[in-house]
């Protein structure tokens, strides 16, 4: 299973284990990281699962759909070039060991 | 031997016991009355919907599937269609669009309490949320004044089915095409006069350059009135009988109502009314040793998965303390449910409003009179005992 490593806002670590498919969102709150909210369920359609994704895992994630750059547009802590949704990443095996760092807000 | 049967009183009434035994005993099960798989333990329900290669929507998503009705909404769309489609509505739909909506959803509220002054008794169903929800979508709609009562009562009939023969009567079905027949001609006068509402938005737009096909339009409209109304009002029926039978949570709101967000939550899990939806295979599957096929349908049990002790502890009790993240109560993946803001938005006012002026009600029914559904599961009808 792809092992995936949030860094809180605050610097506390959380390493864990997906069922492949299994999104960076679903990651968060199934495992009780409480800087992921995902309120609309992972459709895409909050900005509460904002993440930045360490830069060395950028290359391999597809480009942000054009729905998830407008969400994009709608997060409470600041955009950057390495920000995506949790919703739209699936943890698979060619991300195993991604590291993403959670914003100080979601909502 | 073990039947499940989702068209059978018993199950409308109390589905939960039965649940148990599908996840402990039969997680992969052949439900013959359904004619399809049953999933209900959590961990399979999100793999499913996070799969929708796999699962697809495309052959309808309703237990019961309405006729013609596969393949022409969001939720019976696999991506990368869907995708665009629900991106012409999402972003009217999120929490910050919505912000324009909660002055007009507290007068309704109030508008509807004032009516009840006096009354020792009401239907919380028939004399508040309908009447909340129907206010609020036509509004949003910007719809005609007149026939609210009759809209509501088809939404009503459009998501029932028959517990005798198992599928939807002539008269659900006639609701559906009632409902089909107003949702047309509304997009007809929309077409003639657009204006800045989520319906002309979605009406007028294109997607690649091309227009969306009449029925797409005309059956997504159906749809989202359908859910609009009925299935807002069961979220808030279903949280307001939560709230009677658990006095001492209904207490905290009232005393706190910056806890209500938590505790509707809470109520998703513990008894959505979206109980149960379904995919259809694109390919053989393999699942706790059965082996279902390609074409098979997979019902989602949201509400055996919801009560999944291997996800949620001491999943039986309603605990408004609980923040249970990751529920299933709008569904999930990329075709949960596109109502969560306005249904959170409303329903937390709803009992703002509520509990202001009745911090104490009881329940009168012992026993309610439930939706027969094969999808979705509240109360017809729930007299609250206030004062």
């Amino acid at each position: 299973m792809p092992t995936v490593t949030y860094i809180e806002h605050d610097g506390t670590e959380h390493r864990v284990e997906l069922p492949a498919g299994w999104t960076l969102m679903q990651g968060a709150t199934l495992n009780g990281i409480n800087g992921i909210e995902g309120e609309c369920g992972g459709s895409c359609g909050c900005a509460t699962c904002h993440v930045y994704v360490d830069e060395s895992f950028l290359d391999k994630l597809d480009p942000p759909s054009e729905t998830e750059a407008e969400m994009l547009e709608c997060t409470s802590s600041p955009r950057q070039a390495n920000s995506r949704l949790g919703c739209q990443i699936k943890a698979m095996p060619e991300l195993d060991g991604i590291v993403v760092r959670l914003p100080e807000t979601q909502s | 031997m073990f039947r499940f049967d989702p068209y059978s009183p018993a199950i409308d009434a109390d589905p939960f016991p039965y649940y148990r035994t599908l996840r402990d005993d039969y997680p992969c099960f052949w439900c013959e009355e359904a004619g399809m798989w049953v999933y209900s333990r959590y961990a399979d329900i999100v793999t499913a919907l996070n799969d929708w290669q796999i699962y697809s929507s495309a052959k309808g998503n309703l237990v019961d599937e309405l006729p013609n009705r596969a393949g022409n909404t969001l939720g019976t769309t696999d991506p990368p269609r869907h995708d665009r489609l629900r991106a012409l509505i999402q972003k009217a739909v999120t929490k910050r669009a919505l912000e324009h909506l909660i002055a007009p959803t507290e007068a309704f509220c109030n508008k509807h309490l004032d009516t009840l002054a006096g009354e020792k008794v009401f239907d919380f169903v028939g004399d508040y949320s309908s009447k909340v929800t129907v206010d609020l979508l036509f509004h949003l709609f910007a719809m005609p004044e007149e026939g609210r009562d009759l809209v509501r009562d088809k939404a009503v009939l459009m998501v029932q089915t028959d517990p005798a023969t198992r599928k939807k009567s002539p008269e659900h079905i006639a609701a559906y095409e009632w409902m089909a027949d107003f949702a047309a001609n509304l997009v007809a006068e929309r077409k003639k006069n657009p204006g800045e509402d989520l319906l002309s938005n979605f009406i007028t737009a294109e997607i690649d350059g091309e227009q969306l096909k009449d029925r797409e339009i005309q059956l997504t409209v159906t749809t989202l009135i359908m859910a609009g109304i009925e299935s807002l009002s069961g979220f808030m029926s279903v949280m307001g009988l939560n709230l009677a039978d658990h006095a001492d949570a209904r207490r905290a709101l009232a005393l706190d109502p910056s806890l209500i967000p938590d505790a509707m939550e809470e109520s998703l899990r513990f008894n959505t009314s979206a109980q149960r939806f379904r995919r259809c295979l694109t390919r053989d599957v393999e699942a706790h040793g059965q082996l279902m096929k390609a074409g098979d349908f997979v019902m989602l049990a949201y509400g055996a998965g919801n009560r999944d002790e291997r996800q949620f502890e001491n999943p039986d009790i309603f605990d408004i303390a609980r923040k249970p993240r990751g529920h299933l109560g709008f569904g999930g993946g990329v075709h949960a449910c596109l109502g969560t803001s306005i249904a959170r938005m409303a329903c937390k006012i709803a009992f703002e409003e509520l509990l202001k002026r009745y911090p104490d009600f009881t329940r009168v029914q012992e026993h309610l009179p439930w939706v027969p559904s094969s999808n979705f599961r509240s109360p017809m009808r729930l007299d609250l005992a206030v004062g």
